[in-house]
Formats: C-alpha cells, sequence, structure tokens
C-alpha cells in the first residue's frame, strides 16, 4: 500500500492539492459573493447555492480552460517548434513525427506496447494524438463551460443593476468574455515561455523538469 | 470514473450550475411581480409592502414621506398587465409585463420587488423606474 502510493505520489498530491485550493476558492468566493449582496441589501447565500451558482462556476471554468489551452498548445507545438539548450525542447535537427522504429509503432511495436500502437490507420492515428486532443476537447468544453456560466453570472449583475441581460451570442463579442479569457491565456502563455527559457540556463537537481546540473547550457532535450 | 466520464460530465456539472432551464423559479417571480401590482390596483398598499424588498419600501416611505403601505399606493405604477417573459440569473429576475418590467431578488421569504414600473432608457443605460430600492 505504502509502495502504492508512493509510486503515485505526484498524481495523488496534485489531485490532493487541487481540491484543496479548490474548496479554498470556494470559502474566498463565497464571502466575497456575500459581501456584494450585503452592499446590494440583499440577504446572505448558503454555501450549497454558491457552488452551484454562475459566479462560481465561471471563476472556475475560465481557469480551467486556460490551462487546458497551455498543455494543448504545448504538447502539439513542441512536435514541431524546438528552443536551444531547453530540456523543453526536443534536440535540433529532431522536428516533427519522427519515425515509426523511433515511435515503435506498426511493425514496430514491442509485446508490451499498448495494442493500438500495432493497430494501422484511423486507430493508430487517434492513439498517436491522444494526449494532445483530449487536452484540446477539455479545453473546448471548459471555454464552452465558461462561456454559459460566465453569461448568466453577467446577467445576474445586469439585473442587479437594473440592466437589460445579454443573449450567448452577445456575450460572445462582449469585454467580459474576452477580459476573463485573455487574461488567463496571457498568464498561461507566459508561465511556458519563461519555463522553455529559463530551464536553459538554470538547473534544479533532482527535477525531470531540468538538464542535470552539470549539463552545458547548449545541450538540448536532457532532460536530468 | 474514466476519463471519457470525466470530460462529459464535468462541463455538464458546469452548464446545470449556470442555472439553465430553472422554469419553477421564473414562474414564482412573475407571481410575485403580479401580485404587488395587483395589491397597488386594489388598493392593499400593505399587501404590497410585504412584496417589496427592504431597501425598496424604505425608498417609497422616504419619497412620500409616509408609511410604505399609504406611500406606495401615491406611486404612479401601472396596473398589472399579462405577463410577456421573465429572466432569472442566479439571485436576481426580469419580469416584463404588458405596460411595466419588474425587477425582483431573491429574500428569505422568496422573491420581493425591487424595482417596478421600469422602462428602457438606451441600450447601456439602467430603467428609469418610478419604484426602486437600488
Amino acid at each position: 500500500m505504502t509502495r502504492r502510493l508512493r509510486e503515485n505520489s505526484l498524481g495523488l498530491v496534485f489531485g490532493v492539492l487541487f481540491l484543496l485550493a479548490l474548496a479554498a476558492q470556494a470559502v474566498a468566493g463565497h464571502a466575497d459573493f456575500n459581501q456584494q449582496q450585503l452592499t446590494d441589501g440583499l440577504e446572505p447565500i448558503s454555501m450549497g447555492r454558491y457552488v452551484t451558482s454562475a459566479s462560481f462556476a465561471v471563476d472556475v471554468a475560465e481557469n480551467w480552460q486556460s490551462e487546458y489551452l497551455q498543455f494543448f498548445l504545448y504538447i502539439f507545438l513542441t512536435v514541431w517548434l524546438i528552443q536551444r539548450g531547453s530540456p523543453e525542447s526536443k534536440p535540433v535537427g529532431e522536428q516533427g513525427l519522427e519515425s515509426d522504429q523511433k515511435q515503435k509503432v506498426g511493425p514496430y511495436a514491442g509485446d508490451d506496447s499498448p495494442a493500438w500502437a500495432r493497430a494501422r490507420g484511423a486507430r493508430l492515428w487517434l492513439f498517436s494524438n491522444s494526449l494532445g486532443l483530449v487536452m484540446g476537447l477539455i479545453f473546448v468544453l471548459s471555454w464552452l463551460a465558461q462561456s454559459i456560466a460566465g453569461v448568466a453570472a453577467y446577467n445576474e449583475r445586469q439585473l442587479s443593476d437594473l440592466e437589460e441581460p445579454i443573449s450567448w451570442g452577445q456575450y460572445l463579442a462582449s469585454p467580459d468574455f474576452w477580459n476573463r479569457t485573455l487574461q488567463n491565456w496571457q498568464s498561461e502563455l507566459l508561465a511556458v515561455a519563461s519555463m522553455a527559457i529559463l530551464s536553459i540556463y538554470l538547473r534544479q537537481r533532482g527535477s525531470p523538469q531540468s538538464k542535470p546540473v552539470g549539463a552545458p547550457h547548449t545541450a538540448t532535450g536532457i532532460e536530468g | 470514473m474514466n476519463r471519457f466520464s470525466l470530460i462529459v460530465v464535468v462541463p455538464a456539472v458546469l452548464l446545470a450550475a449556470a442555472g439553465c432551464g430553472d422554469g419553477g423559479r421564473r414562474t414564482a417571480a412573475s407571481n410575485t411581480a403580479s401580485a404587488m401590482l395587483r395589491a397597488v390596483a386594489e388598493g392593499d398598499g400593505s399587501g404590497a409592502c410585504a412584496l417589496l424588498a427592504p431597501d425598496t419600501a424604505d425608498a417609497v416611505a422616504q419619497a412620500q414621506e409616509t408609511s410604505c403601505a399609504e406611500g406606495v399606493l401615491r406611486e404612479d405604477l401601472p396596473a398589472p398587465g399579462a405577463e410577456r417573459h421573465a429572466d432569472v440569473y442566479g439571485q436576481w429576475a426580469r419580469v416584463r409585463l404588458d405596460g411595466d418590467t419588474v425587477f425582483l431578488a431573491v429574500f428569505p421569504g422568496g422573491w420581493r420587488v425591487v424595482a417596478a414600473g421600469c422602462r428602457p432608457d438606451g441600450s447601456d443605460r439602467p430603467y428609469d423606474c418610478t419604484l426602486s430600492g437600488r
């Protein structure tokens, strides 16, 4: 049991941290929402009602979509784009989909390869791109959820100001939707660019995200 | 839960959380709006004030320099018309009736009227309301 926990500690620790952060976000968001309620001369709402509200949903979804967009772009773009000296990049000259032999697909699949790596045609294509596609799909669904929860939260504020609610289509072209979207995108893109470039010159001993401490700055695609 | 279930369930929960398709709340908000206007039309000031939000009732009393029950009958509110449309978003609702638009919010006793006798005042401006607690 202990060994099992230790061997899955990365996923487990991040999963637990995610739940704690989400719970803390709910507590802080609930307090913030109720502060606004009191300012508006209304009654505070319960935690149960808050965590099922559009306000909470849009705040959660706007962050989810940007995280999954970041991974989707990173997974796909690092197939073709490189960064000399970065452990986040493939070595110079290896851009592209690489050979079947290197990727261990089709006739080069090993006995322990997943079944779909031995397949041909659509199944092989799908499995070969499954990581990026699933990240991309979660991004699209989270962004859709952001837009639907967003218009409801926006219209709640509109009504509280005695103003006209707007349609989902109008919301997609609204400053509120794009402000929420782009403020998350810019931070994710900055983080990726920082990681790709800072890892050329900086090291974190023992981390697979870093080159070995003694590796030269010019070494590309080596992880420690 | 496998990966596919997660992809389907998570957005579904978020969409549900967005408050889509809540017909019962729309009906309750419409009923309160109509009942308040009907009470005014029938001269029942106390009944009308019981359906106003506390800040709105205070605003009526202050504006008319009397009690809410007397003051609300002096407000130039239209007679209750047929309901045309209701929107509910979270703690707020807008009910459009023939000849009037009413804004309501949720209170412990249910929906209460925050503003009534409202007319649109340009696309990006608040409604102009005869009676308002905002």
